[in-house]
């Protein structure tokens, strides 16, 4: 357990202290919320349930989707890695695909399927796939030959193999890939939120801002920020844990 | 493992093929179902074609990698500075780390809103946030590289009587230059995406990204598509263009990497 | 060429006056109550077992660590950060040579802060380099040179900025021993043929051969924490040859000496234990 950065959560307080003496000195109430302000409105939407709400709609199409492109990613990727045919085959269309950003796809994935759930379920796994995918890509290929050949000789048939070897060998650069993806579905969950309007913290927040609630909107964000922050720890932390049963992960992505 | 060159010639054209044949079956669903939302490829290429050369669609290409360029330099200034700085002092890392942690973990959509309060809904707001998201990335590998200076390197400056200031900036910086460069290259796709999600939510103005959002209300779906694709290259082409760049700049720590690791 | 060995009167360039090194309130000490003199113009070696301190010994000469006790004077001043006068040479060239600058370029380093113009810069660095036997090479990364080269070039820039006292820490230790061979040749004659002087040099090294065969004298530490155990002057002749010197009874005698020194340093402490 590592011990608490005092100094660190110190400075914290003195940078809210001297924002909310900065804030009511120069009466810029409104283009920022005060910290008190914030903070206040944070107890208050947590507590009537108004933001808890906002963001565990967020969580539902968030964690679905992560959920959906990690199976998919780990699945493709521990495929595509292990046979060398698919890899050839699939390399092209991975490359096209791969630059295209997420985001771009949300007008056109609500076309297809509306304004709900599943539209928000498929941006997000479709992001969260490709980290993904290319971490267990990445993980499958560098995993020793001789780890593999030892397993194959021993009698274990392919599948096995893949199952027995390649996935617990890439589980470092899997884990690094999950932790990209973490942060970049949370950024496209709340993005199409933000863009449809109807539900979500990313909606939420426009909201706020065009009625002009500071406090408010300031809550949201740092409500937003917290479980960015707390995604992140717990990835990391696992991480470690996975990275120290296993060895080393290889520290560039490709 | 087959190696003949028939066999190798094969492989190499594996990946071509099985792309065209997907999007032969692409044109082909498509061409069936006929539906407005799933344009054939050829509908796609055909706008495309149309479209892209025009100086229309070329001010918004323009626009849009002017302010990702702008947000880029900007986030990626703040990050080596502050990286550098952060880097040197180990006090001043410890302060700042509950804070960079949190803002480095908070995606940039949510600074959106406040943002826009700021700085209004035009471009100031899209580059703002841009840097933001551009800066955690290279803040980080920043101070990653300056930790990881040898000793050696530090004792041989103490020896020469180097300066804190120079330390920094002739030392530091070049030294933790590799660590750098690949936190540049991962702020290169943030950056990307930030941009056009800047274009989706921040006023109306121009760029892919409004055309993209534009030509969604016009129906026009080769257009959406083409405008999409677009921005795959986009990123594609910068991330190549980065790639070259970054060869010649560490062109030292290729050949000296390559050396130690013999 | 001035004569072999040293002047008797020849002034304590530098002096270390009962260093003790330790590096928590009650832990292990480094080192304890070492004192000796440098002359002007001597090569001393510093010789003893793995963990005896001599690596501290010359961080501390070299003004990078503070001593807990006691003190290095630098005529007659104390040293508390590193002198001008002082230039350390490494035992990791490549990680003290900057592998961003070219060869040129990290020896000129030194000179950085002088007036003048850079071409000027340039030629002294490239003077340096002509000294110790490198020429062309100078627009080239060090790690396109082998080890023995970048060690040269490390030393050149030591001696840049002409120093007055030359420490080096192992700095052959990372060579192949024909490599080492060479080196060890190539700082004899920066000891005896720069600018008509003999430049003091501190020479640390776990080989013992090495050490008599380079010094003047040589001073033994022993096992950690390191005390001084004795000082063994080398009285040989300059100039030393690698077979001539080597194979001299002179020479076996000394370097017997400090080898059945340091074993019983070594058996005393296993004994004792």
């Amino acid at each position: 357990m590592r011990r608490a950065n005092l100094p660190g959560w110190l400075f914290v307080v003195l940078v809210t202290a001297v924002a909310e003496a900065g804030v009511r000195l120069f009466e810029l109430q409104d283009s920022v919320a005060a910290p008190s302000a914030a903070l206040r409105a944070l107890g208050d939407g947590l507590w009537s349930g108004t933001l808890t709400g906002e963001i565990a709609t967020t969580l539902e199409s968030y964690l679905e989707g992560l959920a959906v492109a990690t199976v998919v990613g780990v699945a493709l990727g521990l495929a595509i890695g292990s046979w060398r045919m698919l890899l050839d085959a699939l390399s092209v269309v991975i490359e096209f695909l791969r630059p295209i950003p997420a985001v771009a796809l949300i007008p056109v994935a609500i076309l297809f399927f509306g304004l709900g759930m599943p539209m928000r379920r498929f941006v997000v796994a479709y992001a969260a796939v490709w980290p993904i995918l290319i971490g267990t890509l990445y993980g499958a290929l560098g995993t020793d030959r001789v780890l593999h050949d030892v397993a194959r000789t021993s009698g274990a048939t392919r599948l096995g193999t893949v199952v027995r070897v390649t996935l617990p060998a890439s589980l470092p650069s899997i884990a690094t890939g999950i932790r990209v993806s973490a942060a970049v579905a949370l950024q496209v969950a709340i993005t199409a939120e933000f863009f449809i309007g109807t539900d979500g913290i990313g909606a939420y927040m426009k909201h706020e801002r065009l009625s002009f609630h500071l406090p408010q909107l300031y809550a949201a964000i740092l409500l937003t920020g917290a479980l960015g922050y707390a995604i992140n720890r717990a990835l990391r932390t696992t991480e470690r844990r996975v990275v120290f049963w296993v060895g080393e992960a290889p520290t560039e992505a490709p | 493992m087959t190696t003949t060159a028939p066999a190798r010639v094969a492989r190499r054209l594996l990946g071509p093929a099985v792309f065209v044949a997907a999007l032969a079956l692409w044109q082909a669903w498509a061409a069936h179902k006929d539906s407005f939302l799933v344009p054939t490829v050829t509908a796609v290429a055909e706008r495309a074609w149309d479209v892209w050369p025009t100086s229309g669609f070329i001010d918004q290409v323009t626009a849009t990698l002017g302010r990702f360029a702008a947000g880029y330099v900007l986030g990626a200034a703040i990050g080596v500075a502050a990286g550098l700085v952060l880097g040197s002092s180990r006090a001043a890392r410890r302060a700042f780390e509950p804070l960079q942690e949190f803002l480095g973990s908070t995606p940039a959509i949510a600074i959106v809103p406040a943002a826009i309060v700021i700085f209004g809904l035009g471009d100031a707001t899209r580059v703002a946030v841009i840097a933001f998201a551009v800066c955690f990335p290279v803040l980080v590998s920043t101070i990653e590289g300056v930790r990881a200076v040898s000793p050696e390197t530090r004792d041989t400056a103490r020896m020469l009587h180097v300066g804190p200031a120079e330390l920094i900036l002739r030392i530091y910086a070049p030294a933790a230059l590799p660590s750098i460069v690949a936190g540049l290259r991962v702020a290169l796709a943030i950056g990307l995406i930030v941009t056009v999600i800047s274009e989706f939510v921040v006023g109306s103005g121009d760029g892919v990204g409004r055309y993209i959002l534009v030509q969604r209300t016009l129906y026009d779906a080769p257009g959406v598509y083409g405008g999409i694709l677009f921005l795959g290259l986009l990123g594609y082409v910068l991330n190549r263009l980065f790639v070259v760049v970054e060869r010649r700049v560490l062109s030292w720590h290729y050949g000296a990497a390559g050396e130690s690791a013999r | 060429m001035p004569a072999a060995g040293i002047h008797l009167h020849a002034r304590p360039v530098l002096r270390a006056d009962e260093v003790t090194k330790r590096y928590s309130e009650d832990g292990p000490a480094a080192l304890i109550d070492v004192s000796f003199e440098v002359a002007e113009g001597e090569l001393l070696a510093v010789v003893g077992p793995s963990g005896c301190g001599k690596t501290t010994l010359l961080r501390i000469l070299s003004g990078l660590a503070r001593p807990s006790e006691g003190a290095v004077l630098l005529g007659g001043r104390p040293v508390v950060r590193p002198p001008r006068e002082v230039a350390l040479v490494f035992q990791d060239y490549s990680r003290s040579l900057f592998p961003w600058l070219t060869v040129v370029r990290n020896v000129m380093f030194p000179l950085r802060a002088a007036d003048g113009a850079r071409a000027d810069r340039v030629v002294r660095a490239e003077a340096a380099l002509a000294e110790l036997g490198l020429e062309g090479v100078g627009r080239k990364y060090p790690w396109q040179l082998s080890g023995g080269m970048q060690q040269r070039v490390a030393i050149a820039r030591a001696l840049v900025s002409r120093p007055e006292i030359l420490l080096l820490d192992e700095p052959f230790a990372s060579v192949d021993a024909l490599t080492r061979v060479e080196l060890q040749d190539v700082l004899l004659r920066v000891h005896t043929e720069l600018e008509h002087r003999l430049m003091t040099i501190v020479h640390v090294t776990h080989d013992i051969d090495e050490a008599v065969y380079l010094a003047d004298r040589v001073l033994v530490l022993s096992p950690a924490p390191g005390r001084v155990v004795t000082t063994v002057d080398v009285k040989l002749p300059r100039p030393r040859a690698q077979t001539a010197t080597r194979s001299s009874p002179d020479f076996l005698a000394v370097r017997n000496e400090i080898h059945d020194v340091i074993a019983k340093q070594q058996a005393r402490r296993s004994g004792g234990e």
